[in-house]
This record gives structure tokens, sequence and C-alpha cells, in this order.
């Protein structure tokens, strides 16, 4: 198995469990060995007690008798009775000393006895004693159980951790494949995840939109080179037969080469807008924005185009809240606004209406033929022409730009109208 | 008048060249940062053109130096296609103008010729434009034209303030729509000319001598003493 984080953070807790119940093992041991002792010891005086009850109404041979029958009956408690000398009166005990007063602990062969001797009138010895292996026994009992549940917990820990790293093992080979998938060029791919899923879900759920993000830049790109390869072709290919025309003219035409430089402006009007539509959607200049008066861009371009619609023989109206401000590149926002007026001079009719709303909703509309339901998104689209507006001047890219210039400041742009054209951009 | 002209482009740089010097101009031309970073800081011109990305030091890094240097000499940077957005960064920097690759030499010097003859800084603050007899008084907000008062909207007000800060140079319309509408673009329908026909008629009454004077293909002009 490979190495595992799942699989080394069970290790650790099972290793930490293990210690952690030893060292517990100890402490009750050492505390429950104290206890039951003091135990013990209790227990002896209150034996002693009850055997020196006998000796006031019975005298010495009735305790002594008392002690032969604690001999006897071979309990937990062993008593002793002796004569000054050291001399056994009554009782047994192994490794008794010759006289005890006060507590002590006896070192029998293969056992451990705990003691009390107390000294009787005319300098008789009792000792009473119990055996200490059933402190040792009880105290170990109690302190093994702690580390054998540890055990079993470790056991069951290690167990958990290695199905944990499995199961992980077998979700990050997922998003693995899914990521090798991508890099070998299939940008639609997505990592596995459940959207009401855990943390690794999230993740993922993140991850893909990054995914889609760079999707979206990487199919612009290509969209752009594509732009160019297809719609940039025709104008060249004109500017080139007219060059091969003033080439082979007897004399320098200078009216040949100013078209010829009219269509070449013409290309790179293009080129300038595609890259500009091109920058716009790659979101970069949106660290540059700052508050844009909105109003008073759009007065002063319904005054500018106002003048361009008289001109014309048509008429702008325009009704503009004050006071309407947005996050904004004004610059684009401006060349966004001029395309619209733009193309309802160009291809619209009638009255061409601008309007801004209280709400920040900017409006731009004509009477003209408008465009068809279908291909209201076409339009959007770089390069796409509506078959009524071939021949008139236009590069295709001005709705283009209109539409990502929406994108980058988060508006929505909506083409509407049921006659005419009626375009809005929602802030 | 003297011209430096910083650009690694052996082509562009000569075709500039040509240009000027067909005018009549005494043009320096280095080709690349470090020698025009030497003659901008070491010799007097009228006008430095640069372009922005250039091997040894770059535009922005020689306008900088002028400026720290104080030099006041106006420049303008030339820039490649599509970084309309860069336009800021050099402005910020200190150029005085802006121009994308490739251009018509009529704009170049339309733009140079402009930048030459920059008012000094202290003119700036005059209250009171004058060409012949026409007169805008930026103080009282009243333009005149003889006696005879002349009511402007404020794009054409914006229109004839910048025509007669420059009046007598040819002006082009992407000059125009730039610096009195603040495009960076050219807009599909005629703005400029629908608006200078618009100030012509407003300026030029009947019986009156006509004053903006239209250059086919090039752009227009105030006379400086109509």
């Amino acid at each position: 198995m490979p190495r595992s984080f799942a699989w080394r953070m069970a290790a650790a807790a099972a290793a930490a469990m293990l210690l952690v119940s030893l060292a517990t093992g100890a402490w009750v041991w050492w505390q429950a060995e104290a206890s039951l002792r003091s135990q013990l010891d209790r227990a002896l005086a209150a034996e002693a007690e009850s055997l020196l009850r006998d000796l006031e109404p019975y005298g010495m041979q009735g305790l002594a008798e008392q002690v032969e029958l604690t001999r006897r009956r071979r309990g937990p408690v062993l008593a002793l009775l002796q004569a000054p000398g050291g001399q056994i009166i009554a009782g047994a005990m192994p490794a008794a000393p010759p006289f005890l007063r006060g507590y002590a602990t006896l070192e029998a062969p293969g056992r451990s006895l705990r003691a009390l001797g107390l000294v009787l009138p005319g300098g008789v010895n009792l000792i009473v004693a119990g055996d200490l292996a059933t402190v040792e026994q009880s105290a170990a009992a109690l302190a093994r159980s702690p580390p054998i549940a540890a055990l079993v917990a470790a056991a069951f820990a290690l167990l958990l951790g290695l199905l944990a790293a499995r199961r992980l093992e077998v979700r990050l080979a997922q998003s693995g494949a899914a990521a090798r998938a991508i890099m070998d060029g299939d940008l639609t791919r997505r990592l596995p995840g459940n959207p009401e899923g855990d943390e690794f879900d999230r993740l993922g759920a993140t991850i893909n939109l990054l995914l889609g993000r760079i999707e979206a830049l990487v199919a612009a790109q290509r969209q752009v080179t594509d732009d160019i390869a297809h719609d940039l072709r025709t104008p060249l290919s004109h500017l080139r037969q007219r060059l091969e025309a003033a080439a082979a003219a007897p004399r320098t035409d200078p009216a040949l080469i100013e078209a010829a430089i009219g269509d070449l402006d013409a290309v790179l009007a293009s080129f300038a807008a595609l890259l500009r539509i091109a920058r716009v959607e790659s979101g970069a200049g949106r660290a540059g924005f700052a508050a844009v008066d909105l109003s008073a861009l759009a007065s002063m371009m319904a005054e500018t185009y106002g003048a361009v619609a008289e001109e014309a023989g048509r008429a702008l109206e325009a009704h503009i809240a004050p006071g309407v401000v947005v996050q904004g590149d004004a610059a684009l926002l401006r060349q966004a606004l001029a395309n619209l007026l733009d193309n309802a001079m160009l291809h619209g009719a009638g009255v061409v209406r601008l309007k801004l709303s209280h709400g920040g909703a900017l409006m731009v509309a004509d009477d003209g033929p408008g465009i068809p339901q279908g291909e209201r998104d076409a339009v959007l689209r770089r390069f796409h022409r509506l078959q009524a507006a071939q021949g008139r001047p236009g590069s295709g890219l001005g709705l283009a730009l209109v539409a990502a210039t929406a994108r980058m400041h988060g508006a929505r742009l909506v083409l509407g109208g049921e006659q005419g054209l009626e375009v809005r951009l929602e802030f | 008048m003297r011209i430096l002209v910083i650009e690694d482009d052996n082509a562009t740089a000569d075709y500039i060249a040509k240009g000027f010097l067909q005018d009549g101009q005494v043009v320096d031309i280095a080709r690349n940062g470090r020698d025009g970073m030497f003659l901008a800081l070491n010799e007097p011109f009228d006008v430095v053109i640069t372009d922005r990305m250039l091997p040894g030091a770059d535009g922005l890094a020689i306008i900088r130096a002028m400026r720290g240097s104080n030099i006041a000499t106006p420049v303008l940077m030339l820039t490649a296609l599509g970084e309309v957005e860069r336009r800021v960064e050099g402005l910020e920097a200190g150029a005085d103008d802006y121009l994308p690759k490739p251009f018509a030499f009529s704009e170049l010097r339309a733009r140079v010729r402009a930048l030459a003859r920059r008012p000094p800084p202290a003119a700036m603050a005059d209250t009171m434009l004058l060409a012949g007899d026409i007169r805008m008084d930026l103080l009282a907000r009243i333009v005149t034209r003889g006696a005879r008062v002349v009511e402007l909207l404020p794009t054409e007000w914006r229109l004839l303030e910048y025509m007669l800060r420059h009046k007598g140079q040819v002006l082009t319309r992407t000059m125009l729509l730039e610096k009195v509408w603040d495009f960076a673009f050219d807009p599909t329908t005629n703005v400029v000319d629908v608006h200078v026909s618009r100030l012509r008629r407003k300026l030029e009454g009947p019986g009156e001598k006509p004053v903006i004077r239209t250059l086919r293909g090039a752009g227009y002009a105030l006379d400086s003493g109509a």
C-alpha cells in the first residue's frame, strides 16, 4: 500500500490511544494498590479488635482459643499469639517475627503478608495478617482493563483507517483520472462529486468552477484565433487582389492605393476590436474598476448622438435618471453605449430612445426592423451579421463587445423589443 | 523642430524619420532603449517619440527618467495594436500622447505638431482663449464672435475649447475623439464630422469668414487669425 494520509492518521491515533491507556493503567494500578492496602490495614485493625473483645470476658485462654479457631477456619486472615519470648501460644503465621508492634509487611517464601502487631498485658504479642497477593491481584485486574480496551479500540481505528485510506484512494484516483484527461486535452471533463456531499465534494465543486473558467478562457482564445482565420481572410484577400491590380496597372493609381489602405485599416480595426473583446473577456481590466457616473456618461452620449441623429433627419429621445453610479470601466462602458447607439443609427430606424433608470438599467431602443428572435443570441457572437446588414458599414463586432463588457461588469444583457430592437443593460 | 525617435524596428524608425525630414524637421534616431535614454537625458529636443517595448530600457522607464530629471520635453509613446488599455499606464508615467501602431504618418505628424506647439503650462491657466474675432471666456462661460454671442452645447464647447487651444494646427478625427469625447475607439457613425459642422454653423454666421478648415483625409484646423 502506498503512503496514505488516512492510514497514517489512524495509526497515529491507535498509538496515541495505547500510550495514553498504558499511562492510565499505571495510574489506576498505583491508586488501587494504595487504596486496597489501606483497606486491608483497616480490616486487620477490625479483626484484631474483634479478637480482643474475647480477652475481657474469657481471659488469655479465650483469646488463644479464638486465635486457634481463626487458624482452623483457613480464612483470608491469619492470627498468631506469642509469648514474650517468641514462643507460639496459638495460631500460625509464616515468617512471623518474634515480636511485632504496629504495621509491617512480612516476606514469607512465595507470599507477602501485611501484619498488625499488638502488645497485650503481660507482654503477650497478638499479630493478625492478611495476604497482600489479593491486593496486588485486584490492583492489576483494575489496571489491566484500560490497555485492553485501548488495544481493541486501536485495532478498530487501524481497520477504519485502512478502509478510509482505501476509499480516499478510490476517490482521489477518480479525480486524478479526470485531471489527466483534462491535461490530455479534454477540457470538458470535470472532477466527480455530489453537490450535497462532504468537504471533498465541495473542494471538487470549487475546482470544477475553476476548470469551467479555464475552459471558457481557452475557448475564447480559440474563438479569437478561429475568428481571425475565418473572418479576416476575406478582407485580406480583397486587399491582395487590389494590390495585384495596382501592381499590374501601367501607372500608379492613387485611388487603388487609397482603397487598399482603406481595406487594410478595416482589417486593423477588426483586429484591434477582437483583441479588445478578448481582453475584456479575460476580465483582466476588472482590477481597474472605479465608480463611474453612468448618468453623466449617458447624458454626454445622448448629446453627442442627438446631434448625429438630427443630422440624419432622425431624433434621439433621452430619459436619464440622475445620480446613477456603478463600479466599472468608464472607457469600456462609453464604447459599449456608443456601439449600441451606432447600431441604432446604422441598422435601426425612426426615433432612437436612450433611457437610464434609477435602478441602473440602461436601454437603447429604435423602431427599425429589429433582430429576429432566433438570431438574438447569435448577434452577440463575434463577426455575426444579419443578412440585412450585409453591405452596410460595421465589422460584426459591436454587440460582441457590448456582451463582453456586460459580462465583465456583471450586468445582464437583454435583447428585446416587439417592433424594432431594444437592448437593455441591467447593472 | 528637433525630434528624437526611439524605435527598435528599423523600418518603422526610418519611415518616421523620412516623413519628418521631408517636413523639414531634424530627426535623431535611437535604435535601442539605452541610446534613447542617453540622448533624451543629454540633448535638447522639441519632441520625443518612443516605442513602448524596447531592448535595453523600455519606453516607460525612459519617460520616468526624463521626468525625474525635470526634462519636460513632450513625449509621444507608440505601442502595439490592442494595447489601448495600457494608455493610462503610459500617461501616468508622464507621456503626453499615445498612438497605437500601425498608424498613418499624417496622424503622427498632427500629434507631434500639437505636442511641440503646446502652450507652456502657465498659459493653461488662461481665462480667455482667442482666435481672430472668436473669444472664449472660460470664467464667464461665454463665447462671442465679434459682438455676437454664440450659444454652445457642452460638447460643442469642449470641441471649440480644444480647437482654440490648438488653433492653426491640424487636428485629426482620432485626436478629437480622444481629447473631446474621451473615445479610445472609432465610432461607426460620423460623430466628429457632425459636431464640427454644427459648431461651424454656429460660428460662421451669414457674411462671416469661415474659421474651421476641413483638410481632406487629415482632419480639421481652426484658423488662428480668422
